[in-house]
């Protein structure tokens, strides 16, 4: 088996690696559901942080919880966890970002017997002047509490070998990411998600390996990868349950090169300040890192982000990529899109659900968006050339 | 040169035959179960039709939501291109295009060159779509045909709040045995139509003059309440239901002159 057919199974069966993982170290899994999770305690408590995305499977048993407005990732996660599916976990880690992740860990605290349960509730705003303090607190009590359930200790030493594991793999799929940017061709889409997904499922240890790797691998293949398709696209919004957007929009025609997801950029970017206080270090990144529509640090922040990412990596347009329902993104939707129509950036919408809603629809409205930056693009060659 | 432009829609499916940039002739048939059979149909039949050979067509386009199937097209462009070619054909001036099909409805901004600016689609439900209209057909037991007409005469349109086809099916049968006349609820139910379809005009803001295009278009009632909502006069081609398969066949045109 290559690295990547690793990482391809593991996104294929994520519960069945799971669990031979616990029987095999006998080590304690936590579950958890967004980036604003700091993973570097879990990790530093010699347990495995386990991103739950949910398995897409037919919903029988969440919605007696759960309303219509629910997104898939909350129904998905649910529905696995009532039907035993996440029968491995020792524990499960909700961070205060939407309401809807809030009421899952109250049905989940009530429902289901799944061990240690634990809210991390993050400041929501994160320019003010109290916000990092607040942030320590939290993450240190999340510290203490972590080492209660697991009756382990976890020392400043153990959290700096934590720290620099996690710098070690945000760099590595930085790497990845910047070599996938700008040839295009190096590596395809699904391969991209495929190496996300396993990211926040492995042992962080041996990924950082195969990550490694990988990265290597690309490197001595850039230059002679397939020449990229013509038009680049940087996709914006979320998906949290981590569908394979990379290969949509690439089957409809275009090469994703840049992205502001917390399955993706947010997700590695920004590394760990190690000679400072290890807890405070993980509240410093959480502070500087750009924010998802749940938190604040700004009115324009996140537009002017995506805008430097366009200008930066010269895509033609941004497809904003919205999970049914989600409505932190929803909100934000209008302005972004205001913002980069201001700038003369072009941009669409489309709302998916699961991979499978990922059909026709949006594949018409993908292949429009693309013809309509291939003409733009004509149009401005024609401009310049008659100009000269 | 001769061109033709399919377009195969969910209910119908639409050819139209270029030469030389001039619109021959069009055909529209039922689509059916069967895309590809539509396709290779709607072609034959508009050929015999213009007594042209099959050999005679240089190229063809495909559009539609069963582009895909068209084995025999030498391309295939999505209906937003489409649209805004055909619609650059009948008329140049047209800076927008607002298009209510059989399952999908759209409004496109074209700049003075006929390129897509932007475009907004709603494919999220029946509601604002021609299968609304079809289903409320059913219920009121009235030709979908006599629909326009029949509102015109509406004295108070009918307020038909629910934004879900199933929903509202339901609302009109409740008004049905209140006994409101047919006038009143057809009107009622443009109303509800137009009032989807402007929010979705407003997301990318339209601008004049406005294009009415597919199916929809041939219903006077659903026009004259759109252009009531939005404020501005809309114009309908005696071609709007093939106005995507003009497009293709004009945008074919293009291609063989590069």
């Amino acid at each position: 088996m290559t690295h990547m057919d690793i990482l391809e199974e593991l996104k294929r069966h994520p519960y069945e690696y799971a669990r031979k993982y616990k029987s095999e170290r006998g080590r304690p899994i936590v579950g958890y559901f967004c980036s604003y999770t700091p993973e570097e305690l879990i990790f530093a408590a010699d347990t495995l942080p386990f991103r739950l995305f949910g398995t897409g499977e037919h919903i029988r048993l969440a919605d007696t919880h759960l309303q219509a407005y629910c997104c898939s990732l909350v129904k998905g996660a649910l529905e696995d966890a009532m039907t035993g599916r996440l029968d491995f976990l020792d524990g499960v880690v909700f961070p205060h970002t939407c309401d809807t992740i809030q009421r899952l860990s109250d049905i989940w605290r009530l429902n289901l017997p799944l061990g240690f349960h634990m809210d991390v509730v993050l400041p929501v705003k994160l320019n003010a002047l109290s916000s990092r303090r607040y942030m320590i607190d939290v993450l240190m009590e999340f510290r203490r509490n972590l080492e209660n359930a697991f009756r382990k200790k976890i020392t400043d030493e153990a959290l700096l070998d934590s720290l620099n594991t996690y710098n070690r793999i945000r760099l590595l799929l930085q790497k990845i990411h910047d070599l996938k940017y700008e040839y295009p061709g190096v590596i395809a889409g699904e391969d991209l998600h495929s190496i996300m997904m396993a990211s926040m499922i492995m042992d962080r240890s041996e990924l950082a390996d195969v990550l490694e790797r990988i990265a290597g691998d690309l490197e001595s293949r850039k230059n002679t990868s397939p020449s990229p398709p013509g038009e680049r696209i940087v996709l914006s919004g979320g998906s949290c349950n981590l569908l394979d957007i990379y290969g949509i929009v690439e089957e409809a025609g275009a090469a994703v090169v840049g992205d502001d997801f917390c399955t993706g950029s947010r997700y590695y970017e920004g590394l760990l300040t190690i000679d400072m206080n290890p807890v405070e270090a993980i509240a410093e990144r959480y502070l500087t890192r750009n924010v998802c529509p749940a938190k604040h640090s700004g009115l324009s922040t996140r537009a002017d982000n995506i805008i430097s990412v366009v200008r930066e990596r010269k895509a033609g347009g941004v497809v904003f990529v919205l999970l049914k329902f989600c409505d932190p993104h929803a909100f934000d939707y209008p302005s972004l899109k205001g913002a980069l129509d201001q700038e003369g950036i072009p941009s669409t919408l489309i709302e998916i659900e699961d991979q499978s809603s990922a059909d026709g629809r949006v594949k018409t409205r993908l292949e429009a968006f693309i013809e309509m930056l291939k003409r733009k693009d004509r149009k401005e060659g024609e401009l310049s050339g008659a100009g000269k | 040169m001769n061109s033709a432009g399919i377009d195969i829609g969910s209910i119908s499916t639409k050819a139209a035959i270029m030469n030389d940039g001039v619109l021959m002739g069009t055909k529209v048939i039922f689509t059916g179960y069967n895309a590809e059979m539509a396709g290779k149909k709607v072609l034959d039949t508009v050929l015999a039709e213009l007594n042209l050979p099959p050999e005679s067509i240089d190229l063809v386009v495909a559009t539609g939501y069963g582009r895909k199937s068209m084995a025999s097209a030498d391309k295939i462009i999505t209906e937003i291109s489409c649209h805004a070619a055909g619609a650059r054909y009948l008329n140049p001036r047209v800076r927008s295009i607002i298009d209510i099909g059989g399952q999908d409805s759209k409004a496109i901004l074209i700049d003075e060159n006929g390129s897509v600016i932007d475009f907004v689609m709603n494919d999220k439900c029946a509601a604002g779509t021609g299968r609304f209209l079809e289903v409320m057909a059913g219920a009121l037991e009235v030709d979908l045909d006599k629909f326009g007409e029949i509102s015109l005469r509406a004295e108070s349109p009918s307020k038909i709040s629910s934004l879900c086809t199933v929903f509202a099916e339901s609302e009109v049968i409740s008004l049905i045995s209140k006994g409101e006349s047919r006038e009143n609820i057809i009107a009622g139910i443009h109303e509800s139509i137009c009032g989807r379809i402007s929010a979705m005009t407003h997301r990318i803001g339209i601008k004049p003059p406005v294009m009415m295009t597919g199916g929809v278009a041939k219903n006077i009632g659903v026009v004259r309440a759109l252009e009531r909502i939005i404020g501005t006069p809309i114009e309908v081609s005696m071609y709007a239901q093939e106005n995507g398969a003009i497009g293709a066949a004009f945008l074919a045109q293009n291609l063989a002159a590069v």
